[in-house]
C-alpha cells in the first residue's frame, strides 16, 4: 500500500518534471527513436525472411524431402527411393545442368541454367507459365518452357524455336514463376525447363558432364519428414547424397540471411548507443538547469536516492515513448528493407508484425536510456542544499563531483551495457568481437577528442584574428562539447565509410577489369575426343588455349576410415569431406600456386602409390598433413594417394584452380573430360567467340566470367543498398546528438554573443567564430573517422573475408568532406537563432 | 526545541578564509518566536542555514528534537528536516515547473501522506490563494509567491520554522501582510519560529531577540510579557 503510493508519487513528480520540458527533451526522444527504429526495423526484417523461408519451405523445394546427388543414383539407391514410393511416397527426378542455347537464326547465343523434370513436379507451390497451357510442353520431346531473360538474349517470341546441345526446341511458354528456384539471387543464365524426353535430345549428359540430380519426394499424410530422412541417408551414404526435409531446407540460405541480418543488427545496435551519448548529453543539461530545484527538494526534506528515483523514472518514461516512436520508425524501416533488397530473394517478402522484437526493442530502447542516463544523474547526490542560502556556492559541483560517482559505478554502468548489448545480438563471439571492436574505435576517438582539447589550448592563435582565437577556444572551455561531438560525429563517420570501403573493395574484386591473364571465359565439359578440334578453334581465332584434363570424384575415406563411417551431421567441416572434389594430374605447379609444406613432386621411381598435392585450408579442414593417405572414389574407382605437398593457392586469380592435384600418370586409368580456358582481350570478341564454340561443339558450356562477375556485383550492389541504408541511421544519429550537444551549449553562446554584439562585433563576424569551432570539429571527426574506417574495413576485408584491401582515396576524401560539411550545417542550424539575439533583451534578463 | 553549540563556520572565498560563524552557542525553546537580527554578512542566514542542516559548519553542533544533526549522514538529515523544519527564503525558491498547489503538495507527498492534495488546498485557503492554486509561480506576484512558501513551510505542521528575510524582496505592506501571517500560524499551531531579519520592527514582535555581529551573538535580548 504505502510502496505503490510511494511508486505513484515518483511517478507524479516525474511527469511534473517532464511536462514544461518538451522541448528540452526532443533531442533525448529522437535519439532514442532512431536507436529502437532501426534495432527493430531489422529485427522485423529478420521475423520476415524467417517466418516467410518457414511458410514457404515445402515450395521452396517443391517437395517433402529432396535427395541430392552428382551422378545418378546406383540400383540399390533407386531400390531405397522405390521403397518409400511402395509405403505410398511420390517421387520424381529433376537433373540441373548448365548449358549452352542458341538461335539458329541470328547466331545469338546463351547460357541457360538447365532443368529436366519428370511429370509430377512440383509437388507444392506453383509452377507458373504463360499462357497456362504451356505447361504440358514439359511431356514434349521437341518443347520447352523458357525465362523472359533468354528470350531477349537469344532475340526469340515463343513459337520459335532454339537450339540446345544436340536439340532443337520450341519455346512453348514462358516460366513465370518455379517454386523451388531458390536463389534467385545468383545465377548463371536463364532457366529453360524441359521434360526428361528432351533432355535425352540435347545429348548434353555425357561421362563427366557437371550435372545435378535432384530426387523429389511427397510423403504420404501424416508421415513426418525425420524417419524418412534418416533411413535414405544411411540408404544412400555410398552414394554420397544429400538429404534435407523441407522443414530444416535452405540452410544455406537460412544462414546467409540470419548472417545479413546480424551485421545490419549490428549497425543498427551502433545507431542506438551513439543515441544513448545524445540521452546522456541530454540529461546532463538538464540536470544543470535543475540545480535549483534539486536544492529547494532536498531542503524540503528529499533525500538523494528519491530524487534519483524520480529522475530515473523520468528518463525511463521517455525512454519507453521514445522507443515506441521508435516501433513506428522501424516499422516503416522493415518494409524498406525487402525493396532495397529486390530480387535477391526468391519469394515475396509480406512484413509480419514481429511482436517480440518490438518488445526487445522497447524494451533495449528504455534500458539504454537509463544506463545512459544514471551516471548524468548520479550528480543528483552532489547537489549541495546550502545553494538555497548562498546561489554562488559550487556552480561547477556536478561537475566536480566526480569523486562521488566513484569509477566502480561506471564499470557497472558499461558492463550492463555491454550485457544489453551481448543480449541482443545473441551470439557470443560476435557479440564479443563487436564490443571489442566498439569499445577500441570509442577508445580512439575519445583520445583524439582529449588530444584535441590539449591542442586546442596550446595552439598559437593568441595573436591570430578574432574569429580563429574565438573560435579555437570555443573547443578547450569549460563546459565544451568537444569530447560529445566527436565521438558522435566520428563513430557515425567510421560506420558509414567503413562500410563504403568494404563495398569498394568487394566490387573491386568483381569489377570489369579482372586481373591480368586471369581468363575470361571457361569452356566445361569437352570431351576427350573434342579436345584437339577445341584448340584449334581457339588457335585459329588467335587466341590462348589452355586446356586441363579433369575427373570429378568424392573423398571415400581418410586413412583407414571412410567418409560414410564418419558422423558428420551439424559439423562445420562437413562440407570437406562431402563435396565433390573436381582433380587434375600434372607435372608443374599451377601458376599461383605456392607449396608451403613438403615438396612438389619428389623424383622417385613411378610404381608406387600415386601422391597429392593438397591446397591447406582443405587440408585443415579434412584434418590432413604430410603423409596422410586418402581415398577418392572416381569413375567408380578407387584411388590412394599419400599427400606430398600442402599448396597456398592465390585463389583471386581467378584460374582454374584446384583443391586437390595428382602426380602425373595417377589418373590415366579414368577418362577425363577437359576445362579449357581462354583471355579475350575486350568484350566486344566475347559473342563472336561463344557463338563460334556453340557451333562447333553444342554440349560445350561456355562460363563468360565478365558476365559472371557482372551477376556477383549486382548482388553485392544489392546488398550494399541495405547496409549502407542502415549505416545512414547511424550517421543520422551521429548528427543529431552533435546537434544535441551543441544546443546545450546555446545558453553560453547568447551571453557571448550578446556581450559580443554589444561591444561592436557583427553577425559575420559571430557566425565565422562558430564556422571555424565547427569546421575543426569536422575535420578531426572526419580524419579519426577515416583513419578507423580504414582500419576496421582492412580488418574486414583482410580477416574475414580473405581479400586484398586496398585504400580508395576518392571516397576517403568524398566522406571527409561531408564530415566537415555535414558538421558545419548542423552546428549552424542548431545556433541559428543564437546569431539573432537582440543583446538588450538578453541583457536585461541578467 | 533547538540547540546549538559552539557552531564555527569557514568559508574559502575568493581565496581565503573567511570567518562567518564564531563559536555561537544558542538554545531555543519550543515554542519560542526568535529574530535573529544584523548588519548584512553577520552569518544570519548561515546560522540558519546550519540550524536546518542545509550545510555542515567547519565544527560544532546542533541538536533538534534531541537528534544531533551535524554527525548525521546528508539523506538522513534531509528525512528529519522533512519532519521537523519548515523553511521560508528570502527568494521564495518555489520550483518554477510546478503550480502552486503543487509547490505546497510536495513535503506531504514525500513523507507519503496521504490526502495531500485535500491538505495542501486547506493551507492555500488559509493563505488566502485558494484562486491561484494552479498558477506557476511565474505568474504569481512577489508576495503571493511568499505566501505559497509559506504554506509549503507548513503543511507538515512542523515543529520549527525558519524565516529567512522573508520579506526581502517584498515591498513594505506587502511585507507586513506575510510577517502577520507566519506570526499567526506561529501561534496557532504553537510552532517555534526563528526569523532573520534586518528591520527592526519586524523583530519587534518577537519573544527574544538576538543580535549577531562578525559571526558572533553581540547581544541576546528577551521580551517578557509578549
Amino acid at each position: 500500500m504505502a510502496g505503490s503510493r510511494r511508486l505513484g508519487f515518483l511517478g507524479v513528480m516525474a511527469w511534473r518534471e517532464t511536462r514544461g520540458a518538451w522541448r528540452h527533451f526532443l533531442f533525448f526522444l529522437v535519439c532514442i527513436a532512431l536507436g529502437v527504429g532501426s534495432l527493430v526495423g531489422v529485427s522485423g526484417f529478420s521475423a520476415t525472411l524467417e517466418r516467410t523461408v518457414r511458410k514457404e519451405a515445402r515450395s521452396l523445394m517443391a517437395a517433402d524431402v529432396q535427395v541430392r546427388v552428382n551422378r545418378p543414383l546406383s540400383d540399390a539407391g533407386r531400390a531405397a527411393l522405390e521403397s518409400w514410393r511402395r509405403r505410398g511416397a511420390e517421387v520424381v527426378a529433376a537433373s540441373e545442368l548448365v548449358a549452352m542455347a542458341a538461335n539458329p537464326a541470328s547466331d545469338a547465343t546463351a547460357l541457360v541454367e538447365l532443368k529436366a523434370v519428370e511429370p509430377g513436379y512440383p509437388f507444392y507451390g506453383e509452377l507458373a507459365v504463360s499462357p497456362p497451357e504451356a505447361a504440358r510442353a514439359l511431356a514434349d520431346p521437341a518443347q520447352a518452357l523458357v525465362e523472359e531473360g533468354l528470350l531477349t538474349r537469344l532475340g526469340l517470341e515463343p513459337g520459335d524455336h532454339f537450339q540446345l546441345g544436340g536439340a532443337d526446341l520450341l519455346v512453348a511458354g514462358v516460366i513465370l514463376k518455379e517454386p523451388d528456384r531458390v536463389v534467385g539471387a545468383f545465377s548463371l543464365g536463364p532457366r529453360v525447363l524441359i521434360g526428361p524426353a528432351a533432355l535425352a535430345a540435347t545429348e548434353l549428359i555425357q561421362p563427366g558432364s557437371r550435372v545435378r540430380y535432384r530426387y523429389l519426394l511427397k510423403l504420404p499424410p501424416g508421415q513426418p519428414t525425420a524417419p524418412v530422412v534418416e533411413e535414405l541417408e544411411t540408404a544412400l551414404a555410398p552414394e554420397f547424397a544429400r538429404v534435407s526435409a523441407y522443414d530444416d531446407a535452405q540452410p544455406r540460405l537460412q544462414r546467409f540471411l540470419q548472417n545479413l541480418t546480424v551485421y545490419l543488427g549490428l549497425v543498427g545496435l551502433i545507431s542506438l548507443l551513439v543515441g544513448g551519448i545524445g540521452v546522456a548529453n541530454s540529461v546532463r543539461a538538464f540536470m544543470q538547469e535543475k540545480m535549483d530545484t534539486l536544492a529547494v527538494l532536498k531542503g524540503l526534506g528529499a533525500d538523494s536516492p528519491t530524487l534519483l528515483r524520480i529522475y530515473l523514472l523520468q528518463t525511463l518514461l521517455l525512454g519507453g515513448l521514445g522507443s515506441l516512436a521508435g516501433l513506428g520508425l522501424g516499422v516503416g524501416v522493415q518494409w524498406a528493407l525487402p525493396s532495397l533488397m529486390a530480387g535477391l530473394l526468391p519469394v515475396r517478402l509480406e512484413p509480419v508484425a514481429a511482436w517480440g522484437a518490438m518488445l526487445r526493442g522497447v524494451t533495449m530502447g528504455v534500458l539504454t536510456a537509463g544506463l545512459f542516463a544514471l551516471w548524468p544523474l548520479l550528480g543528483i547526490r552532489a547537489v549541495p542544499p546550502a545553494r538555497l542560502l548562498r546561489r554562488e556556492v559550487d556552480e561547477e559541483a556536478m561537475f566536480q563531483a566526480g569523486g562521488r560517482r566513484p569509477w566502480a559505478v561506471a564499470a557497472a554502468i558499461v558492463s550492463a551495457l555491454a550485457l544489453l548489448a551481448l543480449w541482443h545480438i545473441g551470439q557470443w563471439t560476435v557479440g564479443a568481437t563487436f564490443l571489442g571492436v566498439l569499445g577500441a574505435a570509442l577508445g580512439l576517438l575519445w583520445a583524439g577528442a582529449w588530444l584535441l582539447v590539449r591542442a586546442a589550448r596550446r595552439l598559437p592563435v593568441r595573436r591570430a584574428r578574432l574569429p580563429l582565437r574565438q573560435g579555437v577556444a570555443n573547443l578547450h572551455r569549460p563546459g565544451s562539447q568537444t569530447v560529445t561531438a566527436l565521438l558522435s560525429v566520428g563513430i557515425g563517420v567510421t560506420v558509414m565509410l567503413a562500410v563504403a570501403l568494404i563495398e569498394v573493395n568487394l566490387l573491386r574484386q568483381v569489377d570489369d577489369h579482372l586481373p591480368e591473364d586471369a581468363p575470361t571465359f571457361f569452356f566445361v565439359d569437352i570431351q576427350p575426343d573434342q579436345a584437339d578440334g577445341f584448340s584449334s578453334v581457339l588457335v585459329r581465332r588467335g587466341l590462348p588455349a589452355e586446356l586441363t584434363p579433369i575427373v570429378r570424384s568424392r573423398l571415400h575415406a581418410v586413412g583407414e576410415e571412410t567418409v560414410a563411417q564418419m558422423k558428420l551431421e551439424g559439423r562445420e567441416d562437413a562440407w570437406y569431406f562431402q563435396r565433390e572434389y573436381v582433380v587434375t594430374a600434372r607435372a608443374e605447379l599451377p601458376k599461383g600456386n605456392r607449396v608451403v609444406e613438403g615438396a612438389w613432386w619428389p623424383s622417385r621411381p613411378g610404381t608406387e602409390e600415386p601422391l597429392i598435392s593438397v591446397e591447406q585450408e582443405a587440408a585443415r579442414g579434412l584434418g590432413v598433413g604430410l603423409g596422410s593417405r586418402l581415398t577418392f572414389d572416381a569413375q567408380g574407382r578407387l584411388i590412394t594417394a599419400t599427400v606430398a605437398s600442402l599448396r597456398e593457392v592465390a585463389w583471386s586469380n581467378l584460374g582454374t584452380n584446384f583443391f586437390i592435384i595428382f602426380s602425373p600418370g595417377a589418373l590415366d586409368a579414368l577418362t577425363p573430360t577437359y576445362l579449357a580456358t581462354t583471355r579475350t582481350a575486350a568484350p566486344a570478341e566475347d559473342l563472336p567467340l561463344q557463338r563460334a564454340v556453340v557451333a562447333a561443339f553444342p554440349n560445350v558450356t561456355a562460363i563468360n566470367m565478365r558476365h559472371v562477375l557482372d551477376a556477383i556485383g549486382s548482388i553485392l550492389n544489392r546488398i550494399a543498398h541495405a547496409v549502407r541504408f542502415m549505416a545512414a541511421f547511424t550517421l543520422a544519429t551521429g548528427l543529431l546528438v552533435l546537434a544535441g550537444a551543441l544546443a546545450a551549449t546555446r545558453y553560453r553562446r547568447i551571453r557571448e554573443t550578446v556581450i559580443l554584439k554589444a561591444l561592436g562585433a557583427t553577425r559575420g563576424i559571430i557566425a565565422r567564430i562558430f564556422a571555424v569551432e565547427y569546421a575543426v570539429l569536422g575535420v578531426t571527426a572526419g580524419l579519426i573517422g577515416t583513419g578507423l574506417a580504414c582500419l576496421l574495413s582492412y580488418i574486414v576485408v583482410r580477416f574475414f573475408m580473405m581479400l586484398p584491401w586496398e585504400w580508395d582515396g576518392a571516397v576517403l576524401a568524398m566522406g571527409l568532406a561531408a564530415a566537415v560539411l555535414l558538421t558545419v550545417l548542423t552546428g549552424f542550424l542548431t545556433t541559428l537563432r543564437v546569431l539573432g539575439q537582440k543583446p538588450l533583451a538578453v541583457l536585461r534578463r541578467e | 526545541m533547538i540547540l546549538v553549540e559552539q557552531l564555527t563556520m569557514r568559508l574559502a572565498s575568493g581565496g581565503r578564509e573567511v570567518l562567518i560563524l564564531d563559536n555561537v552557542d544558542l538554545r531555543v525553546a519550543p515554542g519560542e518566536f526568535l529574530a535573529v537580527v544584523g548588519p548584512s554578512g553577520s552569518g544570519k542566514s548561515t546560522l540558519l542555514g546550519l540550524i536546518a542542516g542545509l550545510d555542515r559548519p567547519t565544527s560544532g553542533r546542533v541538536w533538534l528534537s534531541g537528534s544531533e544533526i551535524v554527525a548525521l549522514p546528508e539523506d538522513e538529515v534531509a528525512a528529519l528536516r522533512g519532519r521537523l523544519i519548515g523553511f521560508v527564503f528570502q527568494s521564495y525558491q518555489l520550483i518554477p515547473t510546478m503550480t502552486a498547489l503543487e509547490n505546497v503538495m510536495i513535503p506531504l507527498e514525500l513523507a507519503g501522506e496521504r490526502d495531500a492534495r485535500a491538505r495542501s488546498r486547506l493551507l492555500l485557503r488559509t493563505v488566502g490563494l485558494e484562486q491561484r492554486a494552479h498558477h506557476y509561480p511565474a505568474q504569481l506576484s512577489g508576495g503571493e509567491q511568499q505566501r505559497v512558501a509559506i504554506a509549503r513551510a507548513f503543511t507538515c505542521e512542523p515543529p520549527v520554522l525558519l524565516a529567512d528575510e522573508p520579506t526581502g524582496n517584498l515591498d513594505q505592506t506587502t511585507g507586513r501582510n506575510v510577517i502577520d501571517l507566519l506570526v499567526r500560524l506561529h501561534k496557532e499551531q504553537r510552532t517555534t519560529l526563528v526569523l532573520v531579519t534586518h528591520d527592526a520592527d519586524l523583530a519587534a514582535s518577537a519573544d527574544r531577540i538576538i543580535t549577531l555581529v562578525d559571526g558572533r551573538v553581540q547581544r541576546d535580548e528577551r521580551r517578557p510579557g509578549r
